[in-house]
């Protein structure tokens, strides 16, 4: 049972502000997201239709501590589609935003920021890669790209995570 | 002209004629293959041999080839000839032994087996295609080599340069032979056929042709880009073998300069091109069609001859989805509904079920919109009784291919994507205007609105931005048939007022023929059989039953037409009139009610009185009520036509005299429909009398106080309105009065109101309005917090906005098991309060639970414009009501499709959208002006679709809400269009009456005067009369009285008849002799043979 007495009824004008959840309560539910969503194709828990009506709705809580607003691929096949231009890849953004604000920044979130900083790639490049690459005459690459550090420190992203409180 | 002898009998020939022609001429059978009328003769078949009879010496030769002389005498089917044909037939087939055309041949003529060696063979040398392609003025193909060498083929058999590719080869050659190959063979390009526009390219249609069935005028064009004389200059076939003259070649476009006082635009529009949403795979997928196509296969003149079948593989589909919303309600392409859509979605699933039974349909949908009069019972019967599917919350977005050619289509159900296949997919595609309505538009000077249609206003729904040019139907919005016929009368009302003092002024009557005078002449009687499509013949077999007419007594001519309404088929039988001197016709086919004029009509123009004609009913009482019993349902025709054919040899044409027309409106109601329709009749120049049951004008209009999207209140238009109809002399508005009797008939009737004032008038109009439905549901009237949306109205205009939680209610007192039906406003008030609410305090949380929302057409904008405002909508099963209790405050729960759990709501307002139904007074009213309701207490029009402001009963007319719930700007319009049909009686002079009106017997008429008493249309008064000693077995002179008829007041009703004691009242065309006829007819076929004889000695 969903009361309203619970629900915070000026979320969904709160996610309206936020870059991104500007079209979110032209919502009308049509399901059109759902049904060509990958994501929600292989996992049944992220549909994207549901996530936009607990937002309407006024569930704050649910939403941005899940983790479902976190599996959205940015395929933006839903953002094509939507016959209300709601523009829900941006949507997840906003949410994601709102949620990192809210200091619910998912673990593998950090553990990817992690990565970016220390070697300015999410995948790991070892001497192993650059061997094989020099057999097959293709360019070697640098260990680390220290640049990425920089622009994450220039957009404040550590601190944006860390700004609401972790968990 | 030369006489010649065939088969013994004499005919007469043109000197240039052959002997073929003057035996096609009439009708003496000599079968040819490669005789065509419009082609040089070539003897190249050998089929067509007949007998020269000499002194003494006879010779067979080619019939084609033979021109007449005087005296000449043939014979067609002579022993020699038969011998001869035999085995020319025999070396035909033996060159093509598979040709069906000449199997045929071979059997009629008892050719056994072949004696000769059978080839294969590509030809039989009839040498049609040669002339053909000589005639087309090409010359591509052409027989080379001699005796056993000939072959066809082009020069050096080499690829012609010459032809182009049009096909007329194949298309005439008489076997199967010259195969579309072969035509590519000659040219070297793959023949195209050239394909139907009207069949949306699934049928084939000619260079020349009449568009589609119903074009008016029904008059072929030729396609200049394929006809071969526009290509080479010749051929011209055509010109020769019409016999009116009609083809002219160097016909051009032609300028018309037109003296006119104002336009009506009704454009009408294009439907959405589905291949702009890539998705769907329209034109990629081949079992994707749209619903328009699918519309074609399911007619059963279309092209499948209303066989479903899949374009891919042609195999029958088992599981078809209808997909909405395709090109409506979708920012991408189309932001505004349709309107039309759901309800054509269902009606194409129900008729898909029935054209192929056991056919599962399913119908994919965001809301499913079925708002119009009926259409909402519509639905439920295609859910209940045919078991049709729909998902709502179901947009599809796109669709995925098999090999096999099925399709896939994925839904959400219970939070989980389910695909399901299906054989066929349907796009139910919406409306949009026309491509070069724009460039029309701007002709005109009109204003378009953001979707390019014209634009209109609430108060002005029929009114351009142009003066003098007026808008109907689909050019302003989307919209049903009965709206559009509403509106297009509507619009011609409109067109009037302003130049009502021209009317008659360039009126041509129809020129009908002399009626023929049948008196003593035997009956010959026609037959027609209708095969209504397969509407009669998919049950009846309509042949058998024309076959069985020809047996019955004084029947000339029978036979069965695909449509016998259809306009070539009302030629058609004005020729069949004429050629076998019909004097009777009878017709086998739908309602009287909606097709005896046409038909009558037809006969008249066929020089016969238009009361010589008898109608049996086969569709409704045979093919659709025993439609599970074929063999009894033709049984039955028969039993009608028997039946008809009995009464109609003893029809007698009737006179018809005329009347004057009182020009004088009453119109009924005297809300927005009732004051619009009496300013348009004053407009015409008509007295009109306004009879209103309150003390005030304005009705409904009253209490609403703010509108969507209107240019003007509704107050201060209501006051202007009002202003006016007081301000017109020619309005007479009755106050805080009603009606208490009507009598009469059209173009006179007495109107006798509640305070005895008795009005003399030609027509009525009715517009009785509905109002609100006080619920019961939901603690209204227990909780002070639940109001119905005109309550909420009012306080809002009243200055008290609503504060905290608002929750509305769709659906309150409509579509429940009570009143089935949608109300079709309340879904618009709904989003209009709630917008309103928004407006006046932003802060406001609006819930509305709907089972759909049907904001139909442009007021879809209003509905996503007030979701954007935060209204948040949403849907409650049609099984599941919202709990509404007042467990610690009012509290509303509801289940929420979309999370799948149920939503607790504290609303500080509830509101109840209330069903809008008739008054209670519709039951008063009804039986005194003769006219049916519904059984949900509307007023119930003649035909919902084609005559949604007629009643069936002459002169009376509806429009508002006392036919259906409707909107301001809907409401006007229908205002308008009954205007415009009543003008069609009170803008004449006189009218013609009835025929078959009642006949007093005096010599039996007792003068009990029960007859009169009984007459509704106080059509009998009693007459003295004198006696004479010698008029009947009396002594002395007697002074009786009689009743006596006044034939123009009498409608042929028959009631008097029905009471006079002692039978001294008949009806014309109801004789009892023609009603024993009938009786005899069905249960003792040789009875009236002797009543005939009778009737003949006394008519004379």
């Amino acid at each position: 049972m969903i009361k309203d007495t619970e629900l915070d009824k000026n979320f969904k004008n709160e996610f309206a502000e936020e870059h991104g959840g500007e079209n979110i309560k032209r919502c009308f539910t049509c399901g059109t997201c759902s049904v060509v969503c990958p994501v929600f194709d292989q996992e049944e828990s992220f549909d994207p239709r549901k996530i936009i009506r607990m937002i309407v709705l006024g569930m704050r809580e649910e939403v941005l501590k899940s983790e479902m607003i976190w599996l959205c691929s940015g395929c933006y096949s839903c953002y094509e589609l939507c016959p209300r231009d709601v523009k829900i890849t941006n949507v997840f953004s906003a949410a994601r935003n709102l949620a990192v604000k809210e200091g619910h920044t998912p673990p593998a979130m950090r553990t990817s920021v992690d990565f970016l900083n220390k070697q300015g790639r999410l995948l790991e490049v070892s001497d192993f890669e650059n061997t094989v690459r020099e057999k097959n005459e293709i360019p070697t690459l640098d260990l680390t790209v220290p640049r990425v550090k920089e622009i994450l420190k220039k957009a404040g992203i550590q601190e944006a995570m860390d700004g609401g409180g972790s968990e | 002209m030369v006489n010649i002898e065939i088969n013994g009998a004499m005919y007469e020939a043109e000197p240039d004629q052959t002997v073929l022609e003057v035996a096609k001429k009439n009708s003496i059978i000599i079968p040819t293959l490669c005789h065509l009328d419009t082609l040089p003769e070539y003897g190249g078949c050998r089929l067509c041999m007949v007998e020269r009879m000499g002194d003494g010496w006879s010779q067979v030769t080619t019939a084609c080839t033979l021109p007449v002389k005087e005296g000449m005498k043939v014979q067609t089917d002579s022993e020699k000839v038969r011998k001869s044909r035999k085995m020319t037939i025999e070396l035909l087939l033996a060159r093509c032994p598979d040709e069906e055309v000449l199997q045929n041949l071979a059997e009629e003529y008892g050719v056994g087996e072949l004696r000769f060696k059978k080839n294969d063979d590509n030809c039989i040398l009839c040498g049609l295609c040669v002339r053909m392609c000589q005639r087309m003025g090409i010359q591509a193909i052409d027989f080379q080599g001699r005796g056993m060498e000939k072959e066809l083929g082009t020069p050096y058999m080499e690829k012609s340069d010459v032809c182009i590719t049009c096909g007329a080869c194949a298309y005439i050659c008489p076997t199967t032979r010259f195969t579309q190959t072969k035509v590519e063979r000659v040219s070297g390009n793959k023949p195209i056929p050239v394909m139907s526009e009207f069949e949306h390219g699934m049928g084939t249609r000619n260079a020349i042709y009449i568009p589609f069935p119903q074009a008016v005028p029904k008059i072929p064009v030729i396609d200049k880009n394929i006809c071969i004389y526009y290509q080479t200059g010749e051929c011209k076939t055509c010109e020769e073998v019409c016999e009116a003259g009609a083809i002219k070649y160097d016909q051009e476009e032609e300028v018309l300069d037109v003296d006119i006082g104002s336009i009506v635009i009704a454009a009408g529009t294009d439907v959405f091109d589905p291949a702009r949403s890539p998705g769907y795979g329209y034109e990629q997928y081949k079992n994707v069609i749209t619903s328009l196509e699918f519309e074609r296969m399911l007619s059963a003149s279309g092209p499948t001859g209303g066989h479903i079948m899949r374009p891919y593989d042609h195999k029958d589909p088992k599981k078809i989805a209808f997909i909405q919303c395709v090109g409506s309600r979708d920012c991408n392409t189309n932001p505004y509904c349709s309107s039309v859509c759901c309800t054509y979605a269902v009606k194409e699933s129900i008729i898909a079920q029935e054209h192929s039974p056991g056919l599962e349909a399913h119908i994919y949908a965001m809301d499913i919109r079925t708002f119009g009069k009926g259409f909402e019972e519509y639905k439920e019967r295609a859910v209940n009784e045919y078991g049709v599917k729909i998902f709502k919350n179901s947009r599809v977005p796109y669709v995925e291919e098999l090999e096999d050619g099925s399709l896939v289509i994925k839904r959400v159900e219970e939070g989980k994507l389910v695909e399901e296949e299906y054989d066929m997919v349907i796009l139910s595609v919406g409306l949009e205007p026309s491509k070069d309505f724009k460039e029309l538009a701007a002709k005109l000077g009109v204003d378009l609105n953001d979707y390019g249609f014209c634009r209109t206003s609430t108060f002005n729904p029929l009114s351009t931005s142009k003066p003098g040019i007026f808008v109907s139907g689909v050019s302003s919005s989307p919209k049903d048939i009965p709206e559009t016929v509403a509106q297009s009368s509507g619009a011609a009302a409109m067109a009037s007022y302003s130049i009502s003092d021209q009317r008659n002024t360039m009126v041509r009557d129809k020129d009908y023929p002399p009626e023929l005078d049948v008196y003593g002449m035997r009956p010959r009687i026609g037959v027609f059989v209708c095969h209504c499509g397969t509407n009669i013949s998919g049950t009846v077999d309509v042949k058998a039953v024309a076959e069985y007419a020809r047996s019955l007594p004084d029947v000339a001519y029978a036979t069965d037409n695909v449509y016998t309404c259809s306009q070539d088929t009302q030629e058609l039988i004005k020729d069949l009139i004429e050629e076998h001197n019909l004097n009777r016709i009878v017709i086998a086919s739908c309602s009287p009610r909606t097709h005896e004029p046409l038909f009558q009509d037809t006969i008249r123009e066929a020089g016969l009185n238009k009361y010589l004609f008898e109608m049996a009913n086969i569709r409704d009482q045979c093919s659709w009520v025993h439609q599970k019993e074929p063999e009894k349902a033709t049984q039955k025709s028969m039993d009608l036509v028997k039946m008809n054919v009995a009464k109609a040899r003893l029809l007698e044409p009737l006179d018809q005299p005329t009347i004057d027309i009182t020009k004088e409106l009453v119109v009924i109601g005297g809300g927005l429909s009732g004051m619009t329709a009496a300013l348009g009749s004053a407009s015409n120049g008509i007295k009109t009398h306004l009879i209103e049951k309150g003390s005030e004008l304005g009705g409904n209009l009253k209490d609403i106080h703010y509108l969507l999207g209107s240019d003007k209140e509704p107050q201060e238009a209501l006051k202007e309105i009002i202003a006016q109809v007081e301000k017109e002399s020619l309005i007479e508005v009755h106050m805080n009065n009603t009606v208490k009797e009507v009598n009469g008939f059209v173009g006179n009737f007495e109107t006798t109101l509640a305070d005895d004032t008795l009005i003399s008038n030609g027509a009525i109009i009715v517009a009785t309005g509905a109002k609100e439905y006080k619920p019961k549901e939901y603690m209204y009237g227990q909780d002070e917090k639940v109001v119905t949306q005109k309550e909420l109205e009012a306080s809002i205009a009243g200055g008290k906005v609503p504060e905290g939680t608002v929750v509305m209610i769709q659906c309150v007192g409509s579509r429940n098991d009570e009143n089935p039906q949608c109300s079709r406003i309340c879904c618009t008030t709904a989003v209009k309060n709630a917008l309103k609410i928004k407006e006046l305090n932003p802060e406001a949380q609006i819930y509305v639970l709907n089972k759909d929302i049907r904001t139909y057409s442009f007021n879809e904008d209003y509905y996503r414009e007030a979701a954007e405002k935060g209204v948040v909508f949403i849907r409650y099963d049609d099984e599941k009501n919202p709990e509404v209790t007042n467990d610690g405050g009012l509290t509303v729960r509801v289940d929420d499709p979309i999370l799948g759990e149920t939503l607790e709501l504290k609303p500080d307002t509830l509101v109840l959208s209330a069903a809008t139904i008739p008054p209670e007074s519709n039951g008063v009213l009804a039986p005194i002006l003769k006219v049916p309701q519904s059984k949900d207490g509307f007023f119930l029009e003649a035909h919902v679709k084609m005559r949604p402001v007629d009643f069936a009963t002459e002169g009376i007319y509806l429009c508002g809400l006392a036919q259906w719930p409707k909107f301001i700007d809907e409401s006007i319009s229908q205002a308008n269009g009954a205007v415009a049909r009543a003008m069609t009686v009170l803008s004449k002079d006189k009218m013609k009456a009835v025929g078959v009106i009642s006949q007093v017997d005096e010599t039996t008429c007792s003068g009990c005067a029960l007859c009169m008493e009984q007459c509704p249309y106080n059509a009998i008064e009693m007459l003295d009369l004198v006696l004479t000693a010698n008029e009947i077995d009396a002594l002395t002179d007697r002074r009786v009285s009689v009743a006596h008829v006044r034939p123009a007041l009498c409608k042929g009703c028959g009631s008097c008849a029905a009471v006079c004691p002692s039978g001294a009242i008949e009806q014309k065309g109801y004789m009892n002799e023609q009603i024993y006829a009938m009786i005899y007819g069905m249960v003792k076929e040789d009875r009236d043979e002797s009543k005939l004889k009778q009737k003949e000695a006394t008519s004379g």
